[in-house]
């Protein structure tokens, strides 16, 4: 209880010094990263020096799951242009295989976006010291990418690259029971972690926008249709917070696969009606560069597709459930609950 | 505008913490299950959708033998001390297995909490030992025939007299009340309806009295669970009085965050998706894995909020807007499954055999569907809600 209580304690000034460091540090630096190459160092520094980018339960000295997941999620709600998501993947990976954890900033390949001797689809992979890779059923790799990558971003203007894994540099290896579904699932995790901070962000826009935007001589929060339109943004984007809390903390005590394809599947939907919604509310102006609304709306369109879109979870679920036979459905929800 | 000068303290933000449940939850469910496997390998029931208004009294009798009914409420009135979420367990594997809990639902749920927080010496002892055994049921009268989201509209009147009231109005939906033993109407002791939230009581209104008529209302599918109750001249003694006269109108909204974030408000048609994973069987279609596995996350989902509500309830806090999101969220999963489930399988006329149970829940939750969100204050009142709790009016 009292550790507990600590340890709350602990999160929240953390994600306090979170806000300090973007409201001193990130200045312009979402609007100049979007869709150009480079690397926010200075963001970065103040990020490490914080003690925030060493992330990974598994390792001495590291934040736990939990802290790492609510920093990783406010940085989303601040969609902040660092790889500091990536980099909590990447240590959780080579912490379970094994591989010794480079200090600074790290990526990971999406196992599904690998084919024929390229990762396509890698954060940051000309930007960090390592990548970590699954080039085998059972096998994962840290590589260094920075020179084999051919530049790409997502649709929030995010660097997503195409590496040629030939030519990359192998930095370690080791084996790691199916890889490629292991880091398509904590992937998935983390992703859905960001959707709900990102939700968390286009609510209060909407929110704030509700409130502030007079038409008919009042404001537009006065008008049921747009009170109405709110309270479904909300509801989704409370589902999506309740799914990924949900995942985080079992994945913090064991693997739970269904969990996470729960998450994800939740949090991608939501993704998409809440974006719809807060840019119905919005109108023209959400729908141009002079609000900052895009910079999260785009973050989620893009996540939700990541690590394996909702369909892909949601059909995994169904697989899962249709396997185990319809009558052990509920055991299976209240085990996992 | 910069991107990050606005306060983030401010923002409404709904968590959903985990709950933890007592240690003696995971031996009750076990043992709870247990029992509904007997009682349906008995054939006792049949699972069906809408558990929630299917009655069956010897069968609440046999769960307040258990000990499965008033679980929370002090055993000086027949209760069985237990913690609400020992209580919400339960529950939740009356409605997974679809068995019929209408007979003793309202009074287990909301009239007898509402009688051991509010109600007198008198109604304690003589009515909740009774529910807790499964032998006493409720119906609750709020709307009228011109009051229904605008509940404080209500024109039932119940003038003092010595020793009480008597009762003159008319209360319609009355679920259940044909075969209740009491029906708890929100009434007005004072003020007219254009005085609104004033002036209005609770009372328990035993229906064997006097001036206590009750009328089928037939639904939309054929089944008889609503009445029209008429109440003439109804005398109701004045230890009948649930909280203090005037003070209905507080009663009737503090209980609410109880009553809708429960497992009731998303699994009404949780054996239709039951069912549905039968037929698609162990290996089924890309689209039907899909579709299927989207409901089973939502639900996941829903239940993690639910329960995460219960926690919040159980150490004293009043989740009101949390409550009312689950709602929402909880009764449109439950309509949407009898939707998606009819593009999946297609409910077309077959011989005997394979699928009865499913074409059978599949059109009794299409008929049932429309009354989720309407229940329990309809979608639109719980929207408007949840926009208050955004600071949006």
């Amino acid at each position: 209880m009292s550790s507990e209580t600590e340890d709350m304690g602990v999160r929240h000034l953390m994600l306090r010094s979170l806000d300090r460091i973007v409201a001193e540090k990130a200045g312009h630096a979402v609007q100049a990263a979007d869709g150009k190459p480079g690397f926010p160092t200075e963001l970065w520094s103040a990020l490490e020096e914080a003690g925030m980018t060493a992330l990974g339960e598994e390792n001495e000295g590291d934040l736990g799951l939990g802290n790492a997941a609510a920093l990783v999620e406010r940085a989303a709600y601040h969609t902040l242009p660092v790889p500091l998501a990536e980099t909590l993947l990447a240590r959780r990976l080579l912490a379970k295989a094994g591989i010794e954890i480079p200090d600074g900033a790290l990526s990971v390949a999406p196992p599904s976006a690998s084919h024929d001797g390229r990762a396509a689809g890698v954060p940051w992979a000309s930007a960090v010291r390592g990548v970590v890779v699954a080039t085998g059923p059972d096998i994962l790799a840290l590589i260094d990418a920075r020179d084999v990558a051919a530049p790409g971003f997502n649709m929030a203007g995010e660097p997503r690259e195409t590496i040629d894994l030939a030519r990359a540099r192998v930095i370690a290896r080791a084996r790691l029971a199916d890889a490629p579904r292991v880091v398509e699932a904590e992937g998935a995790l983390i992703r859905a972690v960001q959707l709900s901070g990102g939700m968390s962000r286009v609510l209060e826009h909407g929110l704030t926008w509700a409130n502030d935007r007079i038409q008919f001589g009042r404001p537009i929060a006065r008008f049921q249709a747009i009170q109405h339109l709110m309270a479904e943004l909300a509801a989704e984007a409370a589902a999506a917070s309740a799914a990924a809390l949900m995942a985080v903390e079992a994945a913090a005590v064991r693997s739970d696969r269904f969990a996470i394809a729960v998450a994800k599947a939740r949090t991608g939907e939501a993704a998409g009606r809440v974006c719809a919604i807060a840019h119905e509310v919005f109108g023209a102006m959400g729908f141009t560069q002079e609000h900052t609304l895009h910079y999260a709306t785009r973050r989620l369109w893009s996540w939700r597709n990541e690590f394996g879109s909702e369909v892909q979870w949601q059909s995994e679920i169904g697989r899962m459930i249709a396997a185990g036979g319809a009558d052990n459905l509920w055991a299976t929800l209240t085990a996992h609950g | 505008m910069t991107e990050y000068d606005q306060g983030a303290a401010a923002m409404p933000e709904f968590r959903f913490e985990p709950v933890v449940m007592p240690p003696a939850a995971t031996g009750l469910r076990a043992e709870v299950r247990a029992f509904l496997d007997e009682e349906k390998a008995k054939g006792t029931f049949v699972a069906t959708v809408g558990a929630m208004v299917a009655a069956d009294p010897a069968f609440s009798a046999r769960l307040g033998a258990r000990g499965y009914l008033g679980m929370t409420w002090p055993k000086a009135y027949g209760g069985h001390e237990r913690s609400a979420l020992e209580r919400y367990v339960v529950v939740e594997e009356l409605l997974a297995a679809g068995a019929p809990v209408m007979a003793h639902w309202i009074a287990d749920r909301q009239s007898g909490p509402q009688i051991l927080k509010h109600g007198s010496e008198r109604a304690r002892k003589t009515i909740l030992p009774e529910i807790a055994a499964g032998r006493c049921y409720f119906a609750i009268g709020m709307s009228e025939p011109d009051t229904g989201s605008d509940l404080a509209s209500v024109k039932t009147r119940a003038v003092p007299v010595e020793g009480g009231f008597r009762v003159t109005g008319r209360k319609v939906w009355t679920s259940y009340a044909h075969k209740a033993h009491y029906v708890i109407a929100l009434v007005r002791t004072g003020g007219r309806p254009e005085d609104r939230h004033v002036g209005l009581t609770q009372l328990i209104i035993d229906m064997k009295s006097p001036g206590v008529e009750v009328r089928p209302i037939i639904n939309v599918y054929g089944a008889h669970e609503f009445n029209e109750v008429t109440f003439d001249d109804v005398f109701v003694p004045e230890d009948m009085t649930v909280g203090a006269v005037g003070q209905g109108w507080a009663m009737v909204t503090s209980e609410l965050a109880f009553e809708r974030s429960g497992p009731d408000r998303f699994m009404s048609t949780y054996p239709l998706l039951v069912e549905a994973f039968r037929e698609v069987g162990g290996s089924p279609a890309p689209m039907e894995a899909a579709e299927l596995g989207r409901l089973v996350a939502h639900l996941a989902t829903l239940r993690r909020m639910s329960t995460s509500i219960a926690g919040m309830l159980n150490s004293g806090k009043s989740p009101i807007t949390e409550a009312a999101l689950v709602k929402d969220l909880g009764t449109t999963f439950e309509q949407s499954i009898p939707e998606i489930t009819r593009r999946l399988l297609p409910l077309e006329p077959r011989a005997a055999g394979n699928g009865q149970a499913y074409d059978s829940l599949q059109q009794l939750a299409q008929m049932q569907a429309p009354c989720y969100s309407i229940r329990g204050g309809t979608r639109e009142i719980l929207r408007g809600m949840i926009a208050r709790g955004l600071g949006l009016r």
